[in-house]
């Protein structure tokens, strides 16, 4: 029975101690953090609510045991605490980079499946009325899929010149099927083919401008894709002279998606902006900042 | 002897159902072959076929149009890929019609249905085609017609901006501020007709200058003075709410 109690009384009294533990940590924390202004205006405020009780010692105690422990430990302390948020600030950081990562690849993992569709359709009319047309879409087809399909993409696929290499595959697939309404300019300088650039955007683009812009003319029209730097900026423009943007039709997921994936990866620095040219037709043009080589 | 016109925008695609004709009814005789639908009609009107075959998808007149010109003058078969709407108008208005890719022997059968019908004048199917044409209107998305982009000048050049990209628009005197996530435009068009023109689910006028992305709003919160203020995701300005417009956020 007396065992027992002892026990208990013991128990109390490590919790107790533990306790103040934590209390007497978070008040050195809270002293190494304060700021000395705020800390002077408490001392002066203790002071003078404790005298006018007719009992300033605590209040004098308090003052020098306070400024004891910020000039000794506080630093040291200071340091320690800005760390461990610093920690839990990366940790969240790197979560963010993840999540991040994973949006992308879920953004970029789209072929159109109408665009299989048709191309397979394609190469089967091919292969009666034109065989060697259909070896070459065909051709075309594996080029694409080895470009666009995330299991196949060889790694370091992100330049420009790649995704260069992939639309005029496409771009070849839908001459196929356009014929002489649809008409091809490439101008990008040899010594931008290595700067890094998103893939499936300058795709997406070249998508946008057959289905909304060319497709729907009747004599069809030219796509040209130019890239340029102005500034320390890289522009990749896709222009076509279809016609134009209809005010009243919403943009489609493949812009917004082009948005969402630019933001992710360069936060405010890039951005797509619409320009239609005096002529008529659209301009689109993805714009980041450049460099001449991956991870440079 | 009996004469035909195809009409499809994809020249592989003529070709294979030329061969494929020529294959099962030797005897057709192709007379023209159309890329769009104004050139079928025209064709159709300087070549008068027995038949005309007509893909509905088709730059300028679409197939369904060009049928609404010619079907009281030549039997029409339409082709198509696949679109679940369509052939279930093509089958309750006994149409005939071909699904892409063409198959052999589903052309074959077509044919000999064809072949069966000219002897009589071509079906009347006006009524089906306004009918197919209205069903083909409400599979597209039949949502009024709402602004989507807004046209801006900056430096020079017209630039259009889309919708979803603005965060909201403020009228500041003589202009309209549009407010991006990145940047701020400026445009003549007054907040009183971009009231009018954008969808109103998009946005919502809480004050009289202004007028808010509804997605774009994290928070509603009072200030200091009362007021309810808006916060917007990616901006750090707040937008004030006036008295009239509270109604809008009661149920937050």
């Amino acid at each position: 029975m007396g065992d027992n109690h002892r026990g208990q009384v013991v128990l109390f009294i490590r919790d107790a101690l533990r306790e103040g533990a934590i209390i007497w940590w978070r008040f050195v924390d809270w002293l190494a953090l304060v700021e000395w202004r705020q800390l002077g205006i408490i001392w002066v405020l203790a002071i003078v609510g404790m005298g006018m009780l007719n009992t300033p010692e605590p209040a004098v105690w308090f003052v020098f045991i306070s400024f004891g422990v910020k000039v000794l430990a506080g630093g040291k302390r200071k340091a320690e605490v800005e760390a461990r948020q610093a920690g839990v600030k990366a940790n969240v950081a790197n979560l963010e980079k993840q999540l991040a990562q994973a949006q992308m690849a879920a953004l970029q993992a789209q072929v159109e499946p109408h665009f299989l569709f048709n191309t397979l359709a394609l190469i089967g009319q091919l292969i009666e009325t034109n065989p060697p047309e259909a070896a070459r879409v065909h051709a075309h087809l594996i080029d694409y899929l080895r470009a666009t399909l995330p299991q196949l993409r060889a790694r370091g696929g992100g330049t420009l010149g790649k995704q260069a290499e992939m639309a005029k595959a496409y771009l070849a697939i839908m001459q196929a099927r356009m014929k002489e309404r649809l008409k091809v300019k490439f101008v990008i300088p040899m010594f931008l083919e290595s700067a890094p650039f998103p893939p499936m955007m300058l795709q997406s683009l070249i998508e946008n401008a057959i289905k909304h812009g060319l497709e729907p003319k009747i004599a069809g029209g030219t796509i040209t894709v130019r890239a340029h730097v102005v500034d320390a900026t890289l522009h990749v423009d896709v222009c076509d002279d279809g016609i134009g943007i209809n005010l009243h039709a919403p943009d489609g997921v493949g812009l917004a998606n082009i948005r969402e994936r630019l933001a992710l990866l360069y936060g405010g620095a890039a951005e797509l902006v619409m320009e239609p040219p005096p002529g008529g037709g659209c301009c689109a043009s993805i714009r980041l900042p450049y460099s001449m080589m991956e991870n440079a | 002897m009996t004469t035909a016109l195809i009409a499809d925008d994809e020249a592989p695609m003529r070709d294979q159902l030329r061969a494929r004709l020529q294959a099962v009814w030797p005897a057709l005789d192709i007379v023209a072959e159309a890329a769009n639908g104004n050139d079928a009609v025209a064709l159709a009107q300087q070549h008068q076929p027995d038949i005309v075959f007509l893909d509905i998808r088709m730059p300028g007149m679409t197939g369904i149009e060009a049928a609404r010109h010619l079907y009281s003058r030549c039997h029409i078969v339409f082709v198509t890929a696949y679109d679940q709407y369509a052939l279930d108008a093509f089958e309750q208005g006994a149409m005939d019609y071909l699904l892409k890719p063409v198959s052999a022997d589903r052309l074959a059968r077509t044919c000999e249905r064809l072949r069966a019908r000219l002897a009589a004048p071509p079906q009347d199917i006006g009524a089906q085609l306004a009918q197919l044409a209205q069903v083909l209107q409400q599979a597209a998305p039949a949502k009024p017609a709402y602004l989507r982009w807004i046209q801006a000048q900056v430096g020079g050049n017209l630039r259009m901006v889309s919708t979803r990209e603005v965060l909201f628009f403020q009228s500041d005197e003589k202009y309209t501020r549009v407010q991006t996530a990145t940047a701020e435009l400026l445009i003549r068009k007054t907040l009183k007709e971009l009231a009018d023109e954008l969808d109103p689910d998009e946005f919502w006028r809480i004050h009289r200058s202004t007028l808010v992305r509804v997605d774009a709003i994290v928070e509603v919160t009072k200030d200091m003075r009362g007021r309810q203020m808006v916060r917007l995701r990616g901006h750090k300005e707040e937008l004030e709410i006036s008295r009239n417009h509270t109604h809008l956020f009661q149920q937050m």
